[in-house]
């Protein structure tokens, strides 16, 4: 298994989550590389907070039990680890309060400003991204954790890697066709 | 002694008797502190007493229920998918001509779509599971598989040109199956679906080692097909003597071997059993050849340890249920000797059949498509071709100054009619290839024209197309006859090829109903060749026509074919898509003949090139 620290090489991890009516919600990791060919698939079991959590946690109920715990165990549990996690679940993001490894919110093009978006390549100086601004990679928009803009500084070195007409979000709908598909097969029974 | 209260005037209405009590011990009672005096006065006079209970506190709080929050566990589901073979994308080939100059590849017309303005966001399309995958983490590989026009768009996949949406689903079912038959009609691009289905499926790491097995004529156009959409992958042709080729058979590290029906009947019919060789998928081509399932070459096909099973025809199969049966047996969808009935065949077909025709898929298609047949000429041609050549450029250096474009323009044709066939023998790879495609054609109730230069050459063909019943319209037929011909031609259901030149062939002339134009030799023009191909392709015509052009590898027809390219390249490059007026200037002029030979003339110092030293005019 290579690691995803060379600069010759990225794997991409696209995670999301489902919610599987009254057994709570079920995680899915799609690891590919870095056009997109799958890698490895890891799905967890459902998940369904007891009412003494849902209460106590209040607000923040929702980016532990998808971040941390969900997405947590996900990333510890893949073998081929990715170079950096994207999602379409803005709850997501916390999971990078809890990994070394780059998260990122893939955006639609409407719900960035246009006149925040970074030009299609990265800044050739060396500061990091220090506004929350979305950046462009491939044929997407991501935006970083807010506390962790040096992310998308990081990925400045392979990020020539993914080709121009990327769709990232595409991923994310197969990991949701798969996580399907592992309810229906599984857990339906 | 009678206690009263303070309220005597009240009657006692309950207490209609006064009650005794002893005064002494009244008395006793009145000092007892558990005594209360009654009455208003005594009331204020008594002073409460509060009383006290002491509580000890408790130094530590308990927090009653406990709770800590605490990690869930969770169990999760895993797939790791298989490493699929990783090739270097090789750098794509620059042709170049003598002179350095290097060539573009030519992409084949793109669709318009009448009244479309903007680009039509193409649904991707995904490859799905098949139907008897049953488990999840099959299942779940085929899901996670990205979209087709993603892979192949040149991320990790170099494809010459865009498939056709119609190509893309045929791909993304031949992916996913381990039984297939493919039987598009023919100019579909069977070939194009199916190496690029074998791609995929060796970059997924699906399958290591492949055997293809089609007829001999066909085996330099899938090598040449390979070059072309799968230029990474090896491609290994089992010919040669015995012991050369029973070592192909058994060579480790080949992910894919050709090889003809006779040579695989022959070998792996005497292979011993524990020297057979394995393969994790088998295609056949022109899979009609093992209809019969009794036959030596279906017995051995349907023995070939492998895990997939694939076969391409273009040829309608479904009036002949027996040999759907066989077909079925060999991709193991029915049990040996099986024979299903008609509904079960049906049944069958849905599942395990796709096919398209040209009127199904036309909106997908442009209205026609050029393909050019690279064919290698046969060993008796070459020989033949090889001594005309050098004879011929040996007396035109000798001719010296003297020498004029005819004198070239001699040669070429001469050189031209032994690539069509070879005078002596009559061998002809262009026939070979012709026949073989015309058996697809007819079977499917198809038409088609051929076209050539010379009358000759058609005259040559006509009794070798028998079984075709081929007409024949040039300038040697009757002027009385020719009309008859054309209308057999078009209302014979048998008549399935028509064979004409260039020359012939009036305005007027309605040839919309065939599907097929084959150019069996070059003109010198293209616009006469687009005047004949359009015989066959009118605007509005209903279905697309297919059109194949021969082209005899590393011959003059190859070098002329590439000057004509660079000037319609340049035509159009200056022009855009033009009409038909002025192409005078695409035909080959004399600087141009005369550069298809390096011819030199010798002089004091040596050699000294020979030809006109500045463009001149056209010489056809």
């Amino acid at each position: 298994m290579s690691e995803s620290g060379q600069d010759n090489q990225l794997r991409l991890g696209f995670l999301e989550t489902i919610e599987i009516d009254g057994r709570g919600r079920i995680g899915g990791l799609l690891v590919t590389n870095h056009s997109g060919r799958p890698l490895e698939f890891q799905c967890t079991t459902p998940v369904r907070p007891n009412r003494t959590q849902e209460i106590l946690f209040g607000e923040s109920l929702k980016p532990w039990l998808l971040g941390e715990l969900i997405g947590g165990t996900l990333l510890n549990r893949v073998s081929i680890k990715p170079g950096v996690v994207i999602t379409s679940d803005p709850s997501l993001l916390e999971l990078r309060n809890h990994t070394a490894i780059p998260v990122a919110l893939a955006e639609d093009e409407g719900g960035a400003d246009a006149h925040q978006t970074d030009s299609a390549t990265f800044s050739t100086d060396t500061e990091p991204n220090s506004d929350d601004r979305p950046v462009r990679v491939g044929n997407s928009l991501l935006r970083f954790h807010s506390g962790h803009q040096a992310d998308a500084q990081s990925l400045k070195s392979r990020q020539h890697l993914i080709p121009d007409s990327a769709d990232l979000k595409e991923p994310l709908e197969r990991v949701r066709e798969a996580l399907a598909e592992t309810v229906r097969t599984v857990f339906s029974r | 002694m009678t206690i009263s209260s303070s309220f005597d005037n009240e009657k006692p209405e309950h207490n209609p008797e006064p009650v005794t009590i002893d005064t002494f011990s009244l008395l006793e009672e009145v000092s007892s502190p558990q005594l209360v005096q009654t009455g208003f006065n005594p009331a204020l006079s008594r002073i409460p007493t509060p009383q006290t209970v002491s509580v000890p506190l408790d130094l530590q709080v308990d927090c009653v229920p406990q709770w800590k929050p605490r990690r869930i566990p969770l169990k999760c589901i895993g797939l790791t998918l298989p490493d699929g073979m990783e090739f270097v994308p090789e750098q794509q080939p620059k042709l170049e001509t003598s002179d350095g100059v290097q060539l573009k590849k030519i992409s084949p017309p793109s669709p318009k779509a009448a009244g479309d303005s903007g680009e039509q966001k193409q649904k991707p399309t995904r490859i799905r599971p098949p139907a008897d995958a049953l488990s999840l983490q099959d299942r779940l590989f085929y899901l996670l598989q990205p979209p087709l026009e993603s892979w192949l768009a040149g991320q990790e996949l170099i494809m010459p040109f865009e498939p056709f949406s119609y190509q893309y689903e045929g791909i993304a079912w031949l992916f996913s199956s381990q039984a297939a038959l493919l039987a598009d009609e023919m100019g579909l691009g069977k070939t194009m679906q199916t190496i690029t289905a074998v791609r995929l499926l060796l970059r997924s790491g699906q399958v290591r080692r492949i055997l293809l097995v089609c007829p001999k004529p066909l085996i330099p156009n899938w090598q040449r097909e390979f070059r072309t959409w799968a230029e990474e992958l090896p491609v290994v042709t089992v010919e040669g003597n015995g012991s050369r080729r029973r070592m192909l058979w058994q060579m480790p590290g080949v992910p894919i071997l050709i090889a003809n029906y006779e040579l695989v009947t022959r070998d792996l019919s005497e292979m011993p059993e524990d020297d057979q060789p394995r393969f994790d998928l088998v295609v056949l081509d022109e899979a009609q050849r093992i209809k019969n399932r009794d036959s030596n070459t279906a017995k051995v096909a349907r023995a070939i340890s492998r895990r997939r099973s694939w076969a391409l025809t273009g040829t309608p199969i479904e009036n002949r249920p027996e040999e759907l049966g066989a077909l079925f047996e060999f991709m193991e969808v029915v049990p040996p000797r099986g024979c299903p009935d008609m509904r079960q065949l049906s049944r069958l077909a849905d599942r395990y059949i796709l096919r398209r025709t040209k009127d199904l898929v036309m909106k997908d298609m442009p209205p026609r498509i050029d393909r050019d047949a690279d064919l290698p000429l046969t060993d008796a041609q070459t020989a033949a071709y090889r001594i005309a050549e050098k004879e011929g450029v040996i007396q035109l250096n000798e001719l010296g100054d003297s020498i004029s474009v005819q004198h070239v323009f001699e040669l070429v044709l001469r050189l031209k009619q032994i690539c069509n066939y070879d005078p002596l023998t009559g061998e002809s790879a262009k026939l070979e290839r012709l026949a073989a495609d015309m058996e697809e054609i007819a079977a499917s109730g198809g038409k088609a024209i051929l076209f050539s230069q010379w009358t000759k050459t058609i005259d040559w063909l006509e009794p070798r197309l028998k079984q075709f019943n081929p007409l024949v319209y040039h300038g040697g037929v009757p002027v009385k006859k020719r009309e008859p011909i054309l209308q057999k031609f078009k209302e014979d259901p048998d008549a399935h090829i028509l064979l004409m030149s260039y020359g012939t062939g009036a305005v007027g002339l309605n040839l919309q109903f065939a599907g097929y134009v084959f150019l069996f030799d070059r003109w010198w023009n293209p616009a006469i060749e687009d005047q004949a191909i359009n015989r066959a392709h009118r605007i509005g015509v209903r279905n697309p026509v297919i059109v194949t052009r021969f082209i005899s590898t590393s011959t003059i027809e190859e070098r002329i074919d590439r000057v004509l390219r660079e000037k319609r390249e340049l035509f159009e490059a200056v022009l855009g898509d033009g009409d038909g007026d002025g192409n005078r200037s695409l035909s080959l002029n004399a600087s141009e003949i005369f550069g298809l030979f390096d011819l030199k003339a010798r002089s004091q110092d040596g050699s000294r090139s020979i030809g006109p030293k500045c463009e001149e005019q056209d010489a056809a």
